[in-house]
């Protein structure tokens, strides 16, 4: 399949004689945007500075565009969007200088201005980085990441510091230009309302390896927590909530008052699969 | 663009940006232009070596070129050290090309601080503590060769140290030996007194022969007689300062792609 920008087979490393990674398969595919979940210490950050090709070391098979990060140059580096964690980097430089120099890297970039005001920091254009907001410095972060049309984009923990709009802006932001620009997205986060907006799929990595792949709602089922259903009169846990409900119909012999099922939401499944990561 | 365009004008922005918070400009300008007129005041008029050349004058070279020198292999370091610390060597690293537009800036901007060193000191020197301004246009050249390639010698290497420092306050331990080796170069008086082993070793780093080309773009012909071989030995020195600038331009941007930004 030529849509598939990132191919990851049986990857494996190891700091000395700490093993961080034991065996990762990932596919991603052209304008999917996808999350990597997972527990501090868990490889994620590793993971991703091997794709994006800061790490060496490594073994097994990994192809990011069509090429080994490892060994890819300059053209390849060209399509490639890097949002890190954390950024303080050029503290003297204005807004709208930085962009501008980072934009002026690449053949076809974005026009500066305009991302400026998609990103809402036109009035900010000219005040030097150390000075702007949390939320502000990260949304510099984000156009430093696409001003350059990478075809694949990493985010690392992007939206700490955003408030509610920022952050709704923002995933709009992704949402769109993953939809009309093919652009592919590897996400990691913490934040699971985050990972459940905006992905196809989510992939858990625990320990240096992947526990489970899947759609929000897929990886709900693989960890099969169970659902949680209460009426007027009780509440139960269970794995066929449908069953409960139709005996409850039925010993009523009509509507059931009060009845509410509650499916177990991702943060739920999420917290469940880790600690049968940790107890296994 | 091209990557040294695009570094070019990188540096520039850079030093614009630094320029323009007025304490470190004031530090940058008045850190080597007051020293060195507390220098000339102080023993600027006592002749060296049985000569007729004043103190003032012999230092003249000898301090530009420890300017280089310091500039190169002290603060260079310091503000990459810094660079890596805040992520902008990092961020070099996510673009295309980033690492030589990163280190052409770089390059400009340690250019543009040696460049306005000398002038403000040949300003101050040449009408005001006497010392002659370069009496041929071949003695304009050296003038011109040396500042090039004795930065050339520095630069890369700077760069190298600021990749390995552990952090920019490490960058002050820098601060000893280089004083060190301008006692041991004769940067600022002949030597003649100091052993040949410790003149050897002088004799391996730039600093002297940054200092020995200065000398003999800026000095009469007169003062020889304090040179070790009493000719000015300029195809030494460049080939001493060339070997520098290769060597450290094939390190540094192997080392900078190889340093843990996180």
């Amino acid at each position: 399949m030529n849509d598939v920008v990132i191919r990851v087979r049986g990857l494996r490393m190891a700091y000395g004689s700490v093993r961080v990674l034991e065996g990762v398969d990932l596919d991603l595919r052209r304008g999917e945007v996808f999350t990597l979940l997972g527990p501090n210490g868990a490889g994620k950050t590793t993971l991703v500075e091997i794709l994006e090709g800061f790490r060496t070391g490594w073994t097994g098979e990994v192809s990011v565009l069509g090429e080994n990060p490892a060994r890819a140059g300059d053209a390849w580096r060209a399509r490639l969007g890097v949002v890190l964690q954390s950024w303080r980097d050029h503290p003297r430089w204005r807004v709208r200088d930085l962009l501008r120099h980072v934009a002026a890297h690449y053949d076809d970039p974005r026009d500066v201005d305009d991302l400026l005001a998609v990103l809402g920091l036109t009035e900010s254009a000219d005040v030097r980085a150390a000075v702007l907001s949390g939320g502000q410095r990260r949304r510099l972060d984000v156009a430093l990441g696409i001003v350059g049309r990478p075809e694949v984009l990493f985010l690392d923990e992007p939206t700490t510091g955003f408030d509610p709009e920022a952050r709704r802006e923002f995933h709009l932001l992704i949402e769109r230009l993953a939809a009309e620009e093919g652009l592919t997205v590897l996400l990691t986060t913490h934040d699971l309302a985050e990972a459940e907006r905006l992905s196809g799929r989510i992939a858990v990595l625990v320990a240096g390896r992947v526990l489970t792949c899947g759609s929000p709602a897929e990886l709900a089922r693989a960890v099969q927590a169970p659902s949680r259903v209460r009426w007027a009169e009780g509440e139960l846990e269970t794995d066929d909530p449908s069953g409960v409900a139709w005996e409850l119909h039925r010993r009523y012999g009509g509507p059931v008052p009060g009845l509410e099922i509650r499916r177990p939401t991702l943060e739920e499944s999420y917290l469940d699969l880790i600690e049968e990561a940790r107890t296994r | 663009m091209n990557a040294t365009m695009l570094g070019l004008r990188r540096g520039w922005i850079e030093q614009l940006n630094q320029w323009s918070d007025r304490k470190e400009l004031f530090n940058a300008v008045a850190g080597s232009v007051v020293t060195y007129g507390l220098l000339i005041l102080w023993i600027g008029d006592t002749p060296v070596g049985g000569t007729t050349v004043t103190a003032g004058t012999f230092m003249t070279p000898g301090f530009i070129a420890f300017a280089i020198f310091t500039t190169g292999l002290t603060a260079l370091p310091m503000l990459i050290a810094a660079d890596r610390e805040e992520g902008t060597l990092l961020r070099a690293r996510t673009l295309p090309r980033g690492i030589r537009v990163y280190l052409v800036g770089r390059a400009t901007t340690v250019l543009l601080t040696i460049l306005v060193n000398v002038a403000l000191v040949l300003a101050f020197a040449i009408p005001l503590a006497g010392v002659p301004a370069p009496a041929t246009p071949a003695r304009w050249f050296t003038l011109a060769w040396v500042v090039v390639l004795g930065t050339l010698a520095v630069v890369p290497v700077g760069a190298v140290i600021g990749s390995l420092l552990p952090g920019p306050k490490a960058g002050a331990m820098l601060a000893l030996p280089a004083m060190l080796l301008m006692v041991v170069s004769g940067v600022m008086l002949p030597l003649e007194t100091l052993p040949d082993l410790v003149r050897r070793i002088a004799e391996v780093f730039p600093l002297y022969w940054q200092a020995l080309g200065l000398r003999a773009a800026l000095l009469p012909d007169s003062v020889l007689a304090t040179e070790v071989a009493h000719v000015w030995r300029l195809g030494q020195a460049a080939t001493v300062l060339g070997a520098w600038a290769v060597g450290g331009m094939v390190l540094a941007p192997w080392l900078l792609r190889r340093v843990r930004g996180r």
